[in-house]
């Protein structure tokens, strides 16, 4: 039989099948299509944010190691300073001692070298004065060939030497 | 102007009536299913550029469902998409020309505005109780009643007629444009061809007028031209049972009357079975 419809006018047929046309196409859209497609978009986005954290926290632990490496160098650069400075410290006060301990030995050398001399000077005046005591009798006899008394002798002598001794 | 056709009835159960629209809803299902299987199938973390298109579609319906029913809702996403697809898809397959369109019957849209309100009765229901949605009628006072079932029995109504009316119109508009231009190209054939002087200055006139379009880029100039040649020629040939003013107008009408306003009638049936169900399921902290 072919007929028409009334142009407006429900069919009680045609409503359950639409029914059930918008009953399966739900399920499968929802099954097939927004169902797989919603959790493709979640499951992204939440390993973008696992990404995105995971990101920041290798960054963070980036920055916090490398101040714990300038805070390293940093202890470092102050220990060699300070072993520097000590270093330093103990050179200088190595050459003071150095050069004190140079400056006593060549005083005492001195003093030892002046104490020679004084002897050696002294020594010298002392065989001089016999030397000359000698000469200066023997020369004397010679030249007033004459015996002197003992006495006026010896004065004479050490009036001699005692001009002598002045005279040095 | 007649309803959809009937093709068969099946002999069962005071018979069952296979009409156009039985085809064309079910033909619309198969080709939303396949769709939605092709495309829902083998999905990348990476995708493609047919994935991202699907995903971006899929985003944008729960978008539009979670800004009009509010975040809780969004799991009525799908119902509202099989909706609108359904609904866009039944209006456009008219314009195959091979199956009648399942929104230009009353049938339909009627099931659809039935379903939307029985959603909304079950919110209600799981919400309040049968007790609690049945004196859900009587605020905001007693008095009220009545105008709330009305209300309540037209909601299902208004939204049938008014997706039924607008594509069911459009396709009756478009007819009518059809046997009106035929009409015009008739009369107008039949005065041009009672000489073969009136057809020949006509075809001389329209080659001229096409010839000084092509020359100038005129687009005006061209169609006259066109038109006039076309006449001239027709009734020099003697073929004046030929409509051939149907071609050009009906296609522009087209453009409103089909994708037009199926699309805008899909989107607000959609819009208002958000809105009812939405309110019909308020957010969890308001409950």
């Amino acid at each position: 039989m072919t007929g028409f419809e009334s142009f407006v006018g429900v069919n009680p047929w045609t409503a359950l099948f639409t029914f059930c046309n918008m009953l399966i196409t739900f399920a499968v859209l929802r099954k097939f299509l927004f169902k797989p497609v919603k959790k493709m978009i979640d499951d992204r986005q939440q390993e973008i944010d696992t990404m995105y954290a995971d990101a920041d926290a290798a960054k963070q632990k980036a920055a916090d190691l490398e101040k714990e490496y300038a805070d390293h160098l940093q202890s470092i650069k102050d220990e060699r300073d300070a072993m520097l400075r000590e270093a330093t410290a103990r050179a200088q006060k190595r050459e003071e001692e150095i050069v004190s301990e140079a400056k006593a030995e060549a005083a005492s050398i001195r003093a030892a070298a002046e104490a020679d001399i004084a002897q050696e000077r002294k020594k010298a005046v002392n065989d001089l004065k016999n030397e000359i005591g000698g000469m200066a009798v023997e020369i004397a006899g010679k030249v007033v060939e004459r015996e002197i008394k003992e006495s006026d002798h010896q004065t004479l002598i050490d009036e001699f030497i005692r001009n002598v001794g002045d005279a040095s | 102007m007649n309803g959809p056709k009937i093709y068969f009835t099946i002999p069962l159960l005071g018979g069952i009536d296979i009409t156009q629209t039985t085809v064309s809803s079910f033909v619309v299902m198969v080709l939303l299913c396949t769709a939605a299987v092709v495309l829902g199938g083998n999905l990348q973390k990476r995708p493609g550029r047919r994935q991202v298109l699907v995903e971006k579609g899929v985003t944008m319906l729960y978008d539009m469902v979670e800004s009009t029913m509010g975040k809780h809702n969004s799991y009525w996403t799908p119902y509202i998409g099989a909706l609108f697809l359904s609904s866009i898809c039944g209006s456009f397959i008219g314009m195959t020309g091979i199956f009648r369109s399942s929104t230009a019957d009353l049938s339909t849209t009627f099931t659809w505005a039935l379903m939307t309100s029985f959603l909304c009765w079950g919110c209600s229901i799981k919400r309040n109780g049968v007790g609690g949605w049945l004196k859900g009628f009587t605020e905001p006072i007693v008095v009220m009643t009545p105008m709330n079932l009305v209300s309540e029995i037209a909601q299902p109504i208004s939204m049938a007629f008014r997706h039924f009316g607008n594509i069911a119109g459009g396709s009756v508009l478009t007819s009518l444009v059809y046997s009106a231009l035929a009409t015009v190209s008739a009369a107008v054939l039949g005065l041009v061809g009672r000489s073969l002087v009136v057809g020949i200055v006509i075809l001389a006139i329209g080659a001229a007028l096409l010839y000084s379009g092509v020359k100038g880029k005129k687009m005006a100039r061209k169609i006259f031209g066109t038109v006039f040649a076309v006449t001239g020629a027709l009734s020099l040939l003697g073929l004046t049972g030929v409509p051939y003013l149907e071609v050009g107008v009906p296609g522009i009408l087209s453009l409103y009357f089909d994708i037009f306003s199926g699309g805008v009638q899909a989107l607000v049936f959609s819009l208002l079975t958000m809105v009812y169900v939405g309110n019909a399921c308020p957010p969890p902290a308001e409950a």
